[in-house]
């Protein structure tokens, strides 16, 4: 079938999501490619564990699909809406006990590039660091931080998804971000900041 | 603590965030192909295009479909009107019809 927007890539996904609610499949595969991994990503910064992580982001995606006939245009970015519906997946499956979950398949690594292996390897090592901190903050303050700092959002935006206010989501970053600092400044060494005054 | 170590804490701090955002997870084939499946499973069927939408389609839209008309129509004037205007009465008399049983009059329904 004829395909309502230009180009895909640059479609926004509100755009696309009316186009796969109109029953078009190449709309469903572009969502799929682009927010996937975002949703994976911010399911695995809020979780601390890729198999449940992979989990969230099926649930999440697949509320967006059900929701996508009942969208209505205008009142919430799409990103927004799906950073809102995994992390209340996330603090559901966290307050629940833990074990009993399948993962989906074995999770392969990234690829390892051949330029720069040790500045990737420390980069690693530093991502998995902030994680473990992370993973030791509260609920709301790892949220708050995640989304304002590794997703980039503005605080406006992360009011919205918190349900917070504004100047509440500044204190939750402020705090996160005190305690981060405290967690990863005793592991200078290992970090490669030994070399740092 | 004093301003600069809260600049350097903060920078400090930042290279973290980006060695996050530089390495995120990828998501594993089982995943995306979990997601589409369960898309096309919610998915309404799209409306049946229409007959001309399919032409359209078929042919490459409509800047291709607007070309061919441009061909069709020119062709119809060049077998219209160009035999009388350039093919001279000595040129007509080596024109042979090879399928005459496949031709058809125009001008023997008006």
């Amino acid at each position: 079938m004829a395909m309502p927007f230009d180009d895909p890539d640059t479609t926004p996904d509100e755009a696309l999501l009316a186009a796969f609610a109109a029953g078009d499949r190449t709309a469903a595969r572009v969502l799929t490619m682009r927010l996937t991994p975002r949703v994976l990503a911010h399911a695995y910064r809020l979780l601390g564990n890729r198999a449940e992580a992979e989990e969230v982001a099926q649930e999440a995606m697949l509320r967006l699909w059900r929701q996508a006939p009942d969208w209505r245009a205008g009142e919430a970015k799409v990103t927004t809406w799906l950073y809102r519906v995994t992390a209340n997946l996330c603090i559901d499956r966290r307050r629940r006990a833990r074990g009993g979950s399948v993962p989906l398949d074995a999770v392969p690594e990234p690829p390892d590039p051949q330029p720069g292996v040790a500045e990737r390897m420390q980069m690693r090592t530093r991502a998995e660091a902030l994680q473990a901190a992370l993973n030791d903050l509260p609920e709301r303050q790892r949220q708050a931080v995640v989304l304002r700092h590794i997703e980039g959002l503005a605080n406006p935006e992360i009011a919205g998804i918190m349900g917070a206010s504004v100047e509440a989501v500044e204190s939750l970053t402020t705090r996160g971000r005190r305690a981060l600092a405290a967690a990863l400044g005793t592991r200078k060494e290992e970090l490669g900041y030994a070399d740092e005054r | 603590m004093p301003m600069s170590d809260d600049r350097h804490e903060d920078a400090r701090l930042e290279t973290f965030f980006e060695a996050a955002r530089g390495t995120p997870p990828e998501p594993s084939a089982a995943l995306m192909a979990a997601v589409l499946r369960a898309a096309e499973g919610v998915q309404p069927a799209a409306p049946r295009a229409s007959l001309v939408a399919r032409l359209r389609e078929a042919f490459g839209g409509w800047p291709a479909l607007a070309g061919l008309a441009t061909a069709a129509a020119a062709g119809v004037w060049i077998g219209t009107a160009l035999p009388e205007a350039v093919i001279g009465a000595a040129e007509a008399a080596y024109l042979v019809d090879v399928a005459p049983e496949l031709a058809f009059d125009l001008a023997g329904d008006f």
